[in-house]
């Protein structure tokens, strides 16, 4: 079933996060920018998980392959391609999504994987590309890629670094644009494909669709989704290392659509950056034993609510 | 009487696996806006023919053409694409989605050429969709997910998810399995009407009599892999071929 929250829910959160640099100071509204950086990385997740139900293990490749082409193109390793952070930008989303078309080619390609077979696929993809990264002398090898400079104006001014403000509507802004054409497609006759192929895969190739196309331009828009995350990501973070595009990334997105609730874009969104901000805040206050205390958190959620946090506590409306 | 083009032809097919034969050589063939069933006993081939006619098998031998194209081999999107839609004996239905978006799902589809650019600048036609809810009777459950329904009202939401598609041949397999008298007579009316009304061939597999004669249509018997009668109702009930091998020789 296609799920979506109340309207009035999805247009109060976006509110909310249009006025919190009003109630917020510029540490702590810098700090809300990099979970935005992670709710757009979920929601990429959620569109090939929740609507389509492919559960992808290593979508961190994509968040990577961005992350690492921001890095590269700012700190002009590839001259061809100059140093803007726009073009850093662009090339970090379209990167994500060759990466992605290129994995999914060869997972869906032929009789075509599915389910747990394309899940381990996915997983071991993530585990050699860490691997690959760390061993590639190139893009920094074990220690990553440092020094990537913050995001800058448009224009020529005094400052040229954006302010944590600034920083912040940016993201907002891109991850805004992100969800309504995610919406927009959800809603669509391709957005009922999706569901329908996550419902009876087999049923819906009876009806003359192709399937694998389907599953192929998901999979690859959501690659590209990964791809602007690990970009903006980089920005914001000032370097690049390969955890980023490895198996515990992958997982702890994962872990973030799965408390929010995958059914629905908005609450794994949200559910992106309440796990952060509940991280953020276990580890100040619990020191060495915060891990212990997420881990004990994802198991309950799990089990008390399967469907997600957000889909239990906001009581999702039926159906479109 | 008026003859209608041949829309379906099967030509001497047979479908071997390992050393079993599902089919063997086996002849049909089918009249644009013809209501036509097939009976004959458990194992006699009857899924396994439609298996051939939707490309989920490639006959071992033979031929299937359909409106002069030759369809063997190709795959089920493909031939669906051609105009043949096929009504699974459990019921193909989405039990998640609502019947809504069950039936806007082959609506979508209407057109033989649902590629990704077409079906994201489309929206579902809801005049459609009602007009079909109302054909089966599932008007006042629009947003009710499918594995709500009863079982008849499911067997009833898949035929109008084959009628969504406007394919030319509608093939059911089984379409009342698992139900009550009552509910088999409502599917019995429902299936007349896609030919009397809407035009359609139809081609439907059963085993229960009683259903066959309220079709009221043409009956072609198998048995083995292969045709062993044609005729009406009444015809092949009195064929000894059909007796013996509902009932078996005498000792």
């Amino acid at each position: 079933m296609t799920r979506r929250l109340p309207l009035f829910l999805t247009i109060g959160i976006w509110v909310l996060l249009l006025l919190a640099p009003l109630a917020l100071d510029d540490w702590r509204i810098s700090q809300l920018a990099q979970f935005l950086t992670y709710g757009l990385f979920a929601l990429s997740l959620a569109f090939i998980w929740g609507q389509a139900g492919i559960l992808c293990f290593g979508q961190a490749i994509f968040f990577g392959i961005g992350a690492y082409l921001m890095a590269l193109i700012t700190l002009g390793k590839l001259p061809l391609l100059g140093e803007s952070q726009w073009t850093g930008i662009i090339l970090g989303a379209v990167g994500g999504g060759v990466g992605a078309f290129g994995l999914a080619l060869f997972m869906l390609g032929g009789r075509g994987l599915s389910g747990a077979h394309l899940a381990i696929v996915t997983l071991c993809a993530a585990v050699v590309a860490e691997v690959a990264a760390q061993r590639w002398d190139f893009i920094g090898g074990f220690n990553g890629l440092l020094g990537v400079p913050p995001l800058v104006a448009p224009y020529t001014r005094d400052d040229m670094f954006l302010s944590s403000n600034e920083t912040y509507f940016l993201v907002l802004a891109i991850v805004m644009a992100v969800y309504l054409l995610l919406l927009l497609i959800s809603r669509s006759s391709f957005g009922t494909l999706l569901a329908a192929i996550r419902s009876n895969e087999n049923r819906t190739r009876y009806f003359g669709f192709d399937v694998t196309v389907a599953k192929l331009f998901a999979f690859s828009l959501a690659g590209m989704i990964s791809g602007l995350a690990g970009a903006l990501f980089t920005a914001q973070f000032g370097f690049v290392s390969p955890p980023l595009v490895g198996f515990g990334l992958s997982t702890e997105v994962l872990i973030w659509v799965a408390v929010g609730g995958r059914e629905v874009l908005l609450a794994a969104f949200v559910g992106a950056i309440f796990v952060r901000w509940v991280e953020n805040l276990l580890s100040d206050k619990l020191g060495q034993y915060w891990l212990l205390a997420m881990g004990l958190m994802f198991i309950f959620v799990v089990i008390l609510a399967p469907r997600g946090l957000f889909g239990r506590i906001l009581n999702l409306s039926k159906s479109r | 009487m008026e003859t209608t083009p041949q829309i379906l032809e099967v030509k001497e097919v047979t479908m071997r696996f390992g050393g079993i034969v599902a089919l063997d050589g086996l002849n049909l063939s089918l009249r644009a806006g013809e209501l036509r069933c097939i009976l004959g006993p458990n194992g006699c081939g009857k899924t396994t023919l439609f298996n051939v006619l939707t490309g989920a098998l490639r006959p071992t031998s033979g031929t299937v053409s359909f409106q002069g194209a030759m369809i063997s081999g190709k795959s089920p999107a493909a031939i669906a694409r051609l105009g043949i839609s096929r009504k699974f004996q459990v019921p193909g239905i989405y039990p998640e989605l609502s019947v809504i978006e069950n039936i806007a799902l082959p609506l979508a589809a209407a057109n033989r050429h649902p590629g990704v650019w077409s079906l994201l600048r489309q929206r579902p036609d809801r005049a459609r969709i009602a007009e079909l809810m109302g054909f089966a009777g599932l008007s006042q459950k629009g947003h009710v997910t499918a594995a709500e329904l009863s079982h008849g009202e499911k067997q009833k939401l898949e035929v109008m998810m084959l009628l969504a598609t406007d394919a030319d041949l509608l093939l059911l397999d089984e379409p009342t399995a698992g139900m009550s008298k009552g509910e088999t007579s409502a599917i019995a009316a429902l299936i007349r009407k896609l030919t009397s009304e809407l035009g359609k061939t139809v081609l439907v597999i059963e085993h229960d009599m009683n259903f066959v004669r309220e079709l009221d249509c043409p009956v072609t018997v198998m048995a083995r892999g292969t045709v062993i009668a044609d005729g009406s109702y009444d015809e092949v009930r009195h064929d000894p071929r059909v007796i013996e091998c509902y009932l078996g020789r005498a000792a």
